[in-house]
């Protein structure tokens, strides 16, 4: 289990390492401690195995996500992560003029502890502290 | 003219803003309803999040209420559906009347493939279901977001072409607002130019007046009195004239006429009249003959055939006091005696209309007899309702004023001035010559 873990961890950094330019971009840091949190009305987070499963559940049809979900978890609001890496901009929407950030996570509370994935820029609040003044 | 083109510019301006009116009301109108399509998009929301809601609360705690509430929610649902798309039915939008119908479809597979099933068995794993749920949640979410922008663009769409018209309409209205003040400005430069021509006529008619008013040459055993009020109209001045003009040691002409034009043209003929009939009174006696003299000088000299004159002649006896006269048409001729006020009879047609000859009669006054001779602004005077004075007004107003000449003449014109209320439609002159018997005088 371990292992395996580290070796997500590892393929998440190369990852990363190749999209260096874009990870500027992103809205929250590598490593940052996050809560996973989806909107106020379904506050549920998917995680996706993949970015690309992510991206094609969110832009393509009903069908074509249900037959995805295998490919995700879904945990509770709540459920802690760490940030390992993120691809700024990579899933576009039809409905938005705006492209959520793909950020990549290892999960540190709950049932799925030590799993890592994908989730949406909108389903993570961070556990920054404002700094002081 | 102007006016005319300053109603057709008014006529225009005002068509326009209601045809403005009308147009923004209706732009106001689709955003209207597609507000209502927005709110009512909002509640669907709601609804669902209910719905939702409704079932974990019943797998959470058993409670029947939750079922109730479920169902409640079901049937709004579908009802607020329906506002929403009889509104995008309205604004023929059919992108999201489409998107609508896969909202709804999304809902009722929800109902089937995750609550129904979640409700028959609330204690089974729930992992499989929870991510189905999870889906037509994010779906139906998405779904109505693009709805959502659909209905925010047009209703952006709307604002702007309300604006836009707006807009329009301030230019247009300013446009007509500045031909109104042109036509305005232009017009009241019109308006004054002929005001000024007008007063300037006027004031020539009133200079050629005054000039051809002679002053009374003092008669003896007799007082005279005269006055004259211009009309209010610039237009009505013009055509009166009197005249007491000595003949004689005993004899004197006693004139008044009242032509039938105004304005310079009438002040000139009365000059003519009055200086034909001191001429014509010098050879003849006869006040009818003076007519029919002055009837042919008149009708060989103005050439109008529309002017024609009124005029009574009297050749007055100072020491008999006997009073010859001619009346040609002019009935504003009265006597005021210590028994009342007589008319004298008028004796002859009006001058320039008809070869006529004009009788001539004999009158013999006595001692504080008063001879009262007026232009026809006296009898055709009328009050604020409109009623004529008439001869028996004229008489009545005689017999109550002073019984001296110049008295006389200031109270008639006073008393016919304060009863068209200050204003005067008509000329108005007034001679007025009070007799003495020269045998009671001497007593």
């Amino acid at each position: 289990m371990r292992k395996a873990l580290y070796a997500f961890a590892i393929v998440l950094a190369c990852v990363a390492m190749t999209q260096g330019a874009l990870r500027a971009q992103c809205t929250l840091p590598i490593g940052a401690r996050v809560v996973l949190y989806g909107t106020s009305d379904d506050p549920d987070v998917f995680v996706w195995d993949s970015r690309f499963r992510m991206r094609s559940y969110a832009q393509g049809s009903f069908d074509q996500a249900r037959a995805l979900l295998p490919h995700a978890l879904l945990v509770e609001p709540g459920t802690r992560a760490r940030i390992v890496t993120c691809v700024a901009g990579f899933v576009e929407s039809k409905y938005s003029d705006r492209a959520d950030d793909a950020i990549g996570i290892v999960i540190v509370s709950g049932r799925y502890r030590g799993r890592g994935g994908w989730v949406l820029e909108t389903d993570v609040r961070s556990m920054l502290r404002h700094p002081r003044r | 003219m102007f006016t005319v083109f300053l109603v057709i510019v008014l006529a225009v301006a005002v068509q326009g803003a209601f045809q403005t009116r009308a147009s923004i009301a209706q732009t106001f109108d689709r955003q209207s309803r597609i507000e209502q399509a927005q709110v009512a998009l909002e509640e669907l929301l709601r609804l669902q999040i209910d719905e939702e809601n409704s079932v974990r609360g019943y797998i959470l705690n058993r409670d029947l209420f939750y079922l109730q509430q479920y169902a409640g929610a079901v049937a709004s649902f579908d009802r607020k559906e329906q506002t929403v798309r009889l509104a995008l039915e309205a604004e023929q939008l059919n992108g999201a009347l489409t998107m609508l119908e896969q909202y709804a479809t999304l809902q009722q597979q929800w109902r089937t493939q995750v609550a129904r099933p979640m409700l028959a068995r609330p204690d089974r794993s729930m992992e499989e279901i929870d991510k189905q749920n999870k889906a037509f949640s994010d779906y139906e979410n998405r779904t109505a977001d693009a709805i959502r922008l659909v209905l925010a663009n047009t209703n952006a769409a709307l604002a702007l072409s309300t604006q836009t018209q707006i807009n329009q309409t301030l230019y247009v209205r300013a446009f007509w607002l500045l031909v109104f003040g042109l036509m305005t400005i232009l017009f009241n430069a019109y308006g004054s130019r002929v005001s000024k021509e007008l007063e300037e006529e006027r004031t020539t008619t009133e200079i050629l007046q005054r000039a051809f008013r002679s002053q009374h040459v003092p008669l003896p055993n007799c007082e005279v009195g005269s006055a004259y009020l211009a009309a209010s109209s610039h237009l009505a001045v013009g055509g009166d004239v009197f005249d007491v003009y000595r003949l004689s040691g005993n004899l004197a002409l006693v004139l008044i006429a009242d032509v039938s034009g105004k304005g310079v043209d009438a002040a000139v003929i009365t000059a003519f009249i009055k200086f034909t009939i001191r001429g014509i009174a010098l050879r003849r006696r006869d006040p009818g003959a003076m007519l029919a003299e002055f009837n042919t000088a008149f009708a060989q000299t103005v050439e109008n055939p529309y002017l024609f004159v009124s005029m009574f002649v009297g050749v007055l006896d100072t020491q008999t006091l006997q009073l010859r006269y001619a009346s040609a048409g002019h009935d504003s001729a009265f006597v005021r005696r210590s028994t009342g006020v007589q008319q004298l009879a008028v004796t002859g047609p009006v001058l320039g209309v008809m070869e006529e000859p004009f009788e001539t009669k004999t009158l013999f006054l006595e001692d504080g007899d008063m001879l009262v001779l007026a232009t026809d602004g006296l009898t055709e005077a009328r009050d604020r309702s409109g009623e004529q004075l008439h001869e028996e007004g004229a008489m009545r107003l005689i017999e109550q004023s002073s019984v001296h000449p110049q008295p006389l003449a200031d109270e008639l014109i006073a008393r016919v001035k304060a009863l068209g209320g200050n204003t005067m439609r008509d000329d108005l002159a007034i001679l007025a010559i009070r007799v003495r018997d020269p045998q009671v005088s001497d007593a």
